[in-house]
């Protein structure tokens, strides 16, 4: 009488010479086995069926490994350099009208185009980076209850995935620090992917991008923020804007303000409904100072807004999660 | 936050509509999420007196009543003394009582605004019924269902409940976050104080909150003073306690109004002395906490010994809401002796509760570090009215005018006499700072136009001791309760702010005709997504935070990449290393939704430990991923190569594809299967990998063989393309000449070779020429194969003849025959 442990051995050696390996979970030894089973007395039969049971999984993993083998041996190697495959033809391109910009870029080329124009020039910003210029650099001192509002991720080395661009502010400042005391200004945006770590919904998501903006001068006034955050909306939406402004707090910022524009008609607006855009603020002299730039002797204002709501309100997008989730159905609307 | 608005009346004028009010609000003070009109909840709610209450035949619990509503309400079935007959289960109904009726055709409050419940006039057990009289939880006030509500005698049948108690009320429900730093705004007095600002109104605080009018109801016990000590003045800058004796714990807080003021802010009310304690923090923002004295003495063998210190390791303390919790020493407790006895500033503690049998209570006001209240608020799950005020960081001078004016209420409310005198433990005084201001310096940062006079009447008007001195210098000290002004700057906010940002003319920072130049690499990504998109790939951006799972499946090593220690999701584990196992996982699922022939691309950042630092964080690496697949002919890899091919042409660029001898084994080309792809390079630039993936990689993605794409460096892209020199070459006058020639080589030969080779081969005829593939042929068997070229000769200096076209011709199977020992077919 043939047992699993007799018939073992030599279904793996079939499996390991075979080109189609999943055939041997056919082969009559094993169904022989199963019919035994049914013989036996009652007692003996639950001991059997685990035996064969483990034999079937054994030869699972040995057919796995055995058809990775095939696979991979099935692929000839290729001229790589030719421009097309023996006995084929030229591949043409996919249809243009397939193809598509993601609209974050689009949206992001826009608003850079236009602060380019206004006289900004843009960084990207980055997407991992330090508690210095996340927080200690931004007026946020350890513990400070402001630093709950960010939700930060955190990496084994203590390394930040930024939860906003003024994670930039720093840097950008200390670039622009010899161009300022040249007599000259600092104008510059920073954009790019932030983090949360918070659940995903159709109005919230870990992953988004924000844009924002620092200018500072010897002269800079409040007044001026407002007017450049105006112009830049006003060029954004193609039409004149009513703007207002809400107090607002954020530690690297003082005074901090929530900047309004009322809904401009081109995306449904009605005179009353207004829409924050971002948070903007005159910048702190703790972090001027904290960039090597004297705060009594300039000034500055800076201001920093997330780009997903402006692209939803644009195109009427109902879910925040669409961004991210690779869908073509999603992707080709806008080819 | 929920604010009263006429809670506020207590404290200021307001003489703007509510809409005016918000309007304000919201522009100078702090954004209003919701404003409730609580007077339409209790529209039609009557006070009424019962005048008979008789048992319903039949009914165990039942009671026929009669009220007088002063015969305010119309249209309703009264009797022949003008008295209205309502049905009532309410175990403690009588006559006498002066209650709340809900006539028919008004909503119970209770379900107002939800699944609204409106009273008619109908039989109960066969008895009319007009309405019903009310209980809290039914009025919507807090949840007491035992019974109706007993108001005062002194009200009159037939006034607006509303009225009565001041319930034609708005209530502004406030956006925290933007007052973190203002933790006056938590208490109603100061919210008053900013609304009395920015109207331009002077604001008084009431004699009894500021410093110089604390008065302390007069001692008449003889216990011992409370002994106190902060053990670690980090944790505490001052602790306020005092023993209350006779207090009668049973007793409710009177007068309902005010009890309802506290409803209306979402407190319930309990007794009169914790009502006092929430009222008093409810109008100033400073939390209190009553200990049962008696109990407390217990812990510590009847001595009162109280210690603020750190938690210990180990140690344990039951709440108030039953929880035992471990402590930190990050966590602030109140010990008596070595017994803990509450969680400071978060929650009391079990065994020192004040309950119905309590008449000796020890009443603390103190101050605690906003930083560890922080962490013990996360670490213990702990969110309550209290806390949320803590942690903006209450000013430590507080505790006494709040300690004082909780004893004389308590006194008032619940016959507490003073047995002690008042512990006060403050180690070192706060001391408001001078900040200095200049119109002139003001003007210049907001781009206002602000007198002297403006600033000093903005500033004095919320309480600013301000003095000015013959240069115009400002000097403004901030009152007591403002933690948060600081420097000149925090004056130009709050002038600035109580004056409205919105009233400064927007302009434009002048600026010079210099052109800024935007960042070549942001114009060349731009061009690269438009060259991809128009040969119909489809940009996508995926999540930088992959699962670790997603390294096994590409062969990628998970040692690489950085790690998230706190994400609250499963699938954020770590930093990608690459973008192709994201564009990967993105081809199943977009097949399975019926897209078959796609390509997906992304450019975007990715982190590696091994590639180290810049400066002191990880260096960050672009890359440029693509990803095709669909039904086409041969490998798949052309299909990739064609549009890489294609974005070169547009970058001015021409690719150098080479084989690979071994799986190279870095991250970036771990998917790929090395005898299927190629290096790719732009003369000798580096730029990247293309090819079809190994078939354990695609298994674990769920893809056949169709799929092939490439990962690219960019920034080495971009280097190249602005090198690249323009391909243009003049048109000729003279007609071209096209002849087709195919070779034949070994089928080891790479085509590449061959193209090479005729390349030289018409180089040395000194004609230009176009060389392009036609076709290649290999045959099943065999190790040849036939390679078809469309030779396109163009002359510059007169028009070629047959025989000169045969002769280049000639020339070129010679050299292709001499080195490659091709035939012609």
């Amino acid at each position: 009488m043939s047992t699993p442990d007799t018939v073992r051995a030599e279904l793996l050696a079939r499996i390991q010479s075979s080109d189609q390996p999943h055939e041997v979970l056919r082969a009559p030894e094993l169904r022989a086995l199963a019919d035994e089973i049914k013989t036996l007395p009652p007692e003996q039969r639950a001991n059997a069926g685990r035996a064969l049971n483990e034999l079937k999984q054994a030869l699972a993993v040995a057919i796995d490994e055995r058809q990775a083998v095939l696979d991979d041996a099935a692929l000839a190697p290729i001229d790589v350099t030719a421009p097309w495959d023996a006995n084929s033809k030229r591949p043409d391109l996919l249809p243009t009208e397939y193809g598509s910009r993601h609209p974050i870029s689009v949206e992001l080329e826009h608003i850079i185009d236009i602060f380019t124009r206004m006289g900004f020039d843009a960084h990207e910003s980055r997407q991992l980076d330090d508690d210095w210029n996340m927080f200690g650099a931004l007026n946020f001192p350890e513990g400070h209850p402001a630093r709950d509002g960010y939700d930060t991720f955190r990496t084994e080395e203590g390394f930040i995935p930024p939860a906003h661009t003024s994670t930039m502010q720093n840097r950008v400042l200390k670039d622009g620090k010899a161009k300022l005391e040249a007599g000259g200004q600092i104008a510059s945006i920073s954009y790019g992917r932030v983090f949360r770590n918070e659940d995903v919904d159709a109005t919230h998501e870990h992953t988004f991008y924000q844009q924002e903006g620092v200018f500072v001068s010897k002269d800079a006034t409040l007044g001026q923020m407002l007017g450049t955050l105006r112009a830049f909306f006003e060029e954004y939406y193609g039409q004149k804007l009513a703007i207002k402004t809400q107090p607002g707090y954020f530690p690297f910022v003082e005074p901090g303000l929530e900047f309004l524009i009322e809904k401009p008609a081109s995306i449904g607006g009605k005179p009353g409904d207004w829409l924050e855009m971002l948070g903007c603020g005159m910048i702190h002299p703790n972090v001027l100072s904290a960039a090597g730039i004297d705060p009594t002797k300039y000034r500055g204002f800076a201001w920093g807004g997330g780009v997903e709501r402006m692209i939803m309100l644009k195109y009427g997008i109902e879910d925040l999660r669409h961004f991210e989730s690779g869908k073509l159905a999603f992707l080709r609307k806008f080819a | 936050m929920i604010i009263s608005v006429n809670w506020l009346k207590k404290y200021t004028d307001i003489d703007l509509s509510i809409d005016e009010l918000t309007t304000l609000i919201g522009s100078r003070l702090v954004e209003i999420e919701q404003v409730i009109d609580l007077g339409k909840k209790y529209e039609g709610v009557v006070i009424a007196k019962v005048v008979e209450c008789k048992p319903l035949e039949g009914s165990d619990h039942l009671n026929i009543t009669k009220i007088d509503d002063g015969g305010v309400v119309e249209t309703i079935e009264r009797d022949e003394n003008g008295h209205v007959q309502v049905v009532c289960g309410a175990p403690n109904v009588r006559e006498g009582l002066t209650v709340a009726w809900l006539p028919p055709g008004s909503t119970v409050p209770e379900t107002y605004g939800k699944d609204p419940f409106v009273l008619s006039a109908k039989p109960l057990r066969g008895v009319v019924s007009n309405g019903m009289l009310a209980s809290a939880k039914e009025l919507d006030l807090w949840d007491d269902h035992t019974g109706i509500i007993v108001l005062e005698d002194s009200r009159k049948a037939g006034e607006s409940f509303a009225k009565a108690y001041e319930l034609d009320d708005y209530l502004l429900d406030i956006e925290n976050k933007s007052l973190t730093h203002r933790p006056d705004t938590f208490g109603i007095v100061g919210f008053a104080r900013e609304v009395a600002g920015i109207q331009g109104k002077p604001f008084k605080t009431p004699e009894r909150l500021t410093l110089g009018g604390v008065k302390w109801l007069e001692k008449t016990g003889d216990l011992p003073t409370p002994k106190v000590t902060i053990d670690n003045p980090e944790l505490s800058s001052r602790y306020q306690a005092v023993v209350l004796t006779n207090v009668d714990c049973k007793i409710a807080l009177s007068p309902i109004e005010t009890q309802t003021y506290l409803a209306r802010v979402g407190v319930r009310p309990h007794s009169a002395v914790v009502d006092v304690t929430n009222y008093m923090m409810m109008i100033t923002g400073q939390p209190l906490h009553a200990f049962d004295y008696d109990k407390l003495k217990a812990v510590n063998n009847g001595e009162i010994d109280i210690h603020v210190r750190g938690g210990h390791e180990g140690e344990k303390l039951v709440l108030l809401d039953g929880r035992e919790i471990e402590l930190s020493e990050n966590d602030i407790v109140i010990a008596n002796g070595e017994t803990v006895v509450a969680l400071a500033g978060a929650m009391g503690g079990r065994d020192t509760e004040i309950d119905e049998t309590t008449t000796s209570v020890l009443l603390e006001s103190a101050s605690f570090n906003l930083y560890n209240l922080r962490n013990t608020q996360f670490r213990h799950g702990i969110f309550s009215e209290a806390i949320t005020r803590f942690t903006k960081g209450q000013p430590a001078e507080l505790t006494a005018p709040v300690l004082a004016g909780a004893v004389d209420l308590m006194h008032l409310a619940a016959g507490a006499e003073v047995a002690s005198d008042v512990a006060d433990t403050y180690p070192v005084k706060q001391e408001q700072p001078k900040v200095y201001a200049m119109a002139e310096h003001m003007n210049a940062a907001l781009g206002t136009e602000f007198a002297t006079a403006d600033i000093v009447r903005t500033l004095t008007n919320v309480e600013f001791d301000v003095s000015v001195n013959d240069e115009g210098l400002i000097t403004a000290v901030a009152p007591y309760w403002r933690a948060d002004i600081h420097i000149s700057e925090d004056l130009d906010e709050e002038v600035g702010r109580l004056n409205g940002f919105d009233t400064i003319t927007p302009t434009l920072p002048a600026r010079d005709f210099t052109p800024v130049s935007p960042d070549s690499f942001d114009q060349f990504r731009a061009l690269v997504r438009q060259v991809l998109a128009r040969a119909g790939a489809n940009e996508v951006l995926t999540y930088s935070f992959v699962h670790g799972d997603l390294f096994k499946k590409a062969e990628q090593n998970v040692e690489n990449a950085y790690r998230i220690v706190n994400s609250i999701s499963p699938d954020l584990q770590y930093y990608r290393l690459s973008l192709t196992p994201n564009l990967l996982s993105l081809v199943h699922p977009n097949r399975k939704n019926g897209f078959n022939d796609f390509a997906l691309f992304e450019l975007n950042k990715t982190h590696n430990k091994v590639v180290g630092m810049d400066d002191s964080v990880p260096k960050e690496i672009d890359l440029l991923a693509l990803v095709v697949t669909g039904t086409f002919e041969g490998a798949v890899y052309y299909q990739a190569k064609r549009l890489l091919d294609y974005l070169g042409t547009s970058l001015q660029l021409t690719f150098d594809y080479r084989p690979i001898g071994e799986d190279p084994g870095y991250d970036e080309s771990a998917p790929f299967d090395y005898r299927r792809s190629a290096m790719v390079y732009a003369g000798e630039t580096y730029i990247g990998i293309i090819g079809e993936y190994k078939a354990a990689v695609r298994k674990a993605f769920k893809l056949d063989g169709t799929v092939a794409g490439f990962e690219l460096d960019p920034r080495a892209l971009h280097a190249a393309s602005l090198q690249a020199a323009s391909s243009y070459t003049p048109l000729s006058r003279y007609p071209s000449t096209e002849r087709d020639i195919c070779f034949q080589v070994g089928a080891q030969t790479k085509y590449v070779e061959l193209e090479k080779t005729v390349k030289e081969g018409i180089d040395t005829t000194s004609l230009a020429a176009e060389i392009s593939a036609l076709d290649i042929y290999q045959p099943e068997s065999g190790d040849t194969k036939n390679i078809t070229f469309r030779i396109k000769l163009t002359p510059y200096d007169k028009t070629l003849t047959g025989d000169e076209v045969t002769a280049v011709m000639n020339v070129l199977i010679d050299y292709v025959s001499s080195k490659l020992g091709a035939t012609v077919v």
